[in-house]
């Protein structure tokens, strides 16, 4: 061979290697060279073909736990491999091969991006589509009992929840003169409860202002909502709403939509059946944002209900005005009762709803309205 | 790595995985000839992506429905917790098979390809059996599980086109497990004789006030023996199980001699716990000291600072900062100990139990691997996607 060289020669290289051709589990030894002509490496075995890698192509695998040894591929032969045991085989290599440590081209992109959208339009339609909808046709057929267990799980989780430590469960209120207080006040609303419908209220000791229900009939009210109306009314148009809401399963469906929705989440982060899975359900179902026609129609709900109990209907807008005004723009613990933009709707609706010309029957003495507020003790 | 998956939620783990894969595969020489690991990063991801939408589907829909069963019918959410989990239970199994089918996939030596035969239900159905009497006999069952479900793997495990076979019989792991069955019957009976106690024992754990109790039973000592022996036994019967399984097993003509030492694998074992749990404690006292020199320093006294829990204490030092400084900085602190737990266990437990088996290993007949050739390429797509999605927590 004739190679014209100019300035200093290379000096001729004699390495010695170990080639994995990836056809069989036979290692052969090689002699090494470089074939200037070819710009490539020669493997030269006995009574074998020689092998040429050009130069360029040549790649050293990464991530390597040692040096004393490296391992190389031709970029285009997911196969054949040379193991190199020397550090001069190796330094010959890191000289004279440009490319060693180029990476291979990604593959596949175009999939990736496809199921990657497919992924999450397929999570997406099962939080905002599927689960919703089953979860809103099985509310209606969930039986009596059944919506009670539910509500009676939910409840307990709430409870721990909210508890600081998220250890025990936040202690409910039983003064029990205040607790008679709240049974008249359920009474003189519904006085006709079906054994179906029969409610079950609860005060927890909390500061947050905010009631909820829950499904099964289940009425919460924390102790800073007691702290904040100031008359029996108040209370009872917030009662009656709540109710309200159970009547129309609004409970039942979120409690359902979250359970299967919850999963689908912890899934996506990593948490299978973790914890964040549940601090979220709960705290759906405490800010439990209903929509806006659910509302509406639970107000509604309350406006008939205090009328044919011979209560105001307007002591729900006297509430929300007072907390819109003691609270500003919606913000934190009041958020429950002020997180829709209607709200200026709903004080007019309230008023709306109350004759002029009624006359109505007061609901507690003052006696047991000071029981029922300090129904916490202290 | 590890920072770079916290930083991408998550997502770099699949990059992460990888590169640490290729770390260890390459250090493991039997033969004198580096493992290849060729998995591809990106491979994982889209398999995560593909289970997380079959799964998604499984457990919003089937979650859903079986509560509203269990509400409607037994008014408790008990049995439809369970039949989630026992629904699930088998996927698990189902998924660590495919795991193992895509990580021999992905292996190479000598430049062959390792492979796994299809066969995951299969394998599910034969797990759940086993560890169903496992549970039946309180474990005594589970040598014979151990010895089923590696044969199972093992004889659909092929290096190139060479089946792999697992000699032994099934009972052969009872001799390893025997340090298990004593420790576990002295716990039993130290738990047995101290039963009466135990209630108020638990009871001053709970309200850190043992003034008030009083071990009268002697038994109580055996506990200083039962649980030593039994965690003894546990590394025991995982050290001697192991070498029993591989030496038994065979590829073609070629064998297998391991000989991993019990004294160093407790070694190792022990002084890693004591490694990662010596640093996260380390890391914990300095934020405590952090702390209470912060809540001295916000004008608190002595008295209130050891009185104080650390919430309260928190909150004063964090007072005078914006909100989401205080967050930010129980976030970082909580990465911080995620990632040297990571690192540690890395370091001190995982690598030098896999070298320790490496440098033990030694390969018998090793001329007729010779004859043996490469096997076609088993796409595997869904990358492990299951077990990811599942947590089945491979080792790496």
């Amino acid at each position: 061979m004739t190679t014209i060289r100019i300035g200093a020669a290379p000096e001729a290289y004699e390495g010695k290697g170990l080639y994995l051709d990836g056809a069989s589990a036979e290692p052969r030894k090689a002699e090494l060279r470089i074939d200037e002509a070819r710009r490539a490496l020669a493997i030269l075995m006995p009574r074998k073909d020689p092998v040429y890698w050009p130069l360029t192509e040549i790649r050293k695998l990464p991530d390597q736990s040692e040096q004393d040894m490296a391992v190389m591929r031709l970029a285009k032969d997911p196969l054949a491999r040379l193991i190199l045991t020397t550090a001069q085989d190796q330094e010959i290599m890191r000289v004279r091969a440009s490319e060693l440590h180029r990476r291979p081209p990604v593959e596949g992109k175009r999939r990736l991006v496809v199921w990657g959208a497919s992924a999450l339009g397929a999570v997406a339609l099962m939080i905002f589509v599927l689960i919703p909808f089953l979860a809103d046709n099985l509310a209606g057929l969930l039986p009596a009992s059944g919506k009670r267990a539910l509500g009676e799980s939910v409840f307990e989780d709430v409870r721990v929840a909210l508890d600081r430590t998220g250890v025990d469960p936040l202690p409910l209120c039983e003064g029990p003169e205040g607790l008679a207080a709240l049974e008249k006040m359920g009474t003189r609303l519904f006085p006709n409860q079906s054994e179906e419908e029969a409610l079950v209220v609860h005060v927890l000791d909390h500061e947050m202002v905010n009631a909820f229900a829950l499904p099964g009939g289940i009425i919460v009210f924390m102790r800073g909502l007691l702290e904040k109306t100031e008359t029996p009314e108040e209370l009872a148009a917030v009662y009656a709403h709540e109710v309200g809401h159970v009547r129309a399963l609004d409970p039942s469906r979120i409690a359902l939509r979250t359970t299967g929705s919850a999963g689908v989440l912890g899934l996506l982060l990593g948490d299978f059946a973790g914890g964040a899975a549940v601090l979220f359900a709960t705290n759906r179902l405490i800010q439990a944002d209903y929509t806006q026609e659910a509302e509406a129609a639970a107000d509604a709900f309350a406006h008939q209900a205090m009328l044919d109990a011979d209560l105001a209907p307007e002591a729900l807008a006297t509430l929300f005005k007072r907390l819109r005004e003691e609270y500003g723009e919606p913000e934190g613990v009041v958020q429950y009762f002020l997180s829709h933009p209607s709200l200026g709707d709903r004080i007019e609706a309230a008023r709306a709803a109350t004759p002029a010309d009624a006359t109505f029957r007061p609901l507690l003495e003052a006696a047991e309205w000071d029981a029922l507020r300090g129904i916490c003790g202290e | 790595m590890g920072l770079l998956t916290i930083l991408t939620v998550g997502i770099y783990r699949f990059w992460a995985r990888t590169r640490l894969r290729r770390w260890y595969w390459s250090a493991l020489r039997p033969g004198g000839f580096p493992l290849e690991y060729t998995g591809t990063p990106l491979e994982k991801f889209l398999g995560f992506l593909v289970a997380v939408v079959i799964l998604a589907f499984y457990i919003g829909v089937i979650n859903l429905v079986l509560i509203f069963l269990s509400f409607s019918l037994l008014s408790a959410p008990g049995a439809a917790y369970l039949l989630t989990i026992l629904g699930v239970i088998p996927l698990w199994f189902f998924a660590a098979y495919r795991a193992q089918r895509y990580l021999l996939a992905r292996t190479r030596w000598m430049g062959l390809r390792f492979g796994l035969e299809p066969g995951a239900w299969g394998y599910a159905l034969r797990a759940c059996f086993h560890w169903f009497l496992t549970l039946l006999t309180l474990g005594i069952w589970h040598p014979r599980l151990r010895y089923a479900l590696a044969r199972y793997r093992h004889n659909r495990t092929f290096f190139g086109t060479q089946r792999m076979e697992q000699g032994g019989n099934r009972t052969m792991l009872y001799p390893a497990f025997v340090h298990v069955m004593i420790g576990g019957f002295l716990t039993l009976g130290a738990i047995y004789e101290t039963a009466p106690e135990l209630g108020p024992f638990f009871a001053a754990l709970e309200s850190e006030d043992f003034s008030s109790f009083e071990a009268s039973s002697p038994s109580w000592r055996l506990f200083y023996i039962a649980i030593p022996w039994l965690i003894f036994g546990l590394v025991y019967y995982g050290v001697e199980g192991r070498k029993l399984l591989i030496n038994t097993l065979s590829v073609g003509e070629t064998g297998f001699d391991i000989r991993p030492r019990i004294g160093k694998v407790l070694w190792i074992s022990i002084s890693g716990n004591l490694a990662r749990y010596g640093a996260v404690t380390a890391l914990a006292m300095v934020a405590s000291l952090l702390l209470i020199g912060g809540a001295l320093t916000q004008g608190l006294t002595m008295e209130e600072v050891s009185e104080g829990d650390p919430e309260t204490l928190f909150r004063a030092v964090t007072q005078d900062l914006p909100g989401w400084l205080s967050t930010a900085v129980v976030v970082v602190f909580y990465f911080l100990i995620f990632l040297m737990w990571n690192v540690l266990t890395h370091v001190f437990l995982t690598m030098p139990t896999w070298r320790h088996y490496a440098e033990t290993l030694n390969l018998t007949g090793t001329p007729h691997l010779a004859t043996i050739d490469q096997r076609a390429r088993d796409e595997s797509r869904e990358a492990g996607g299951f077990a990811e999605a599942l947590d089945v927590g491979a080792a790496i």
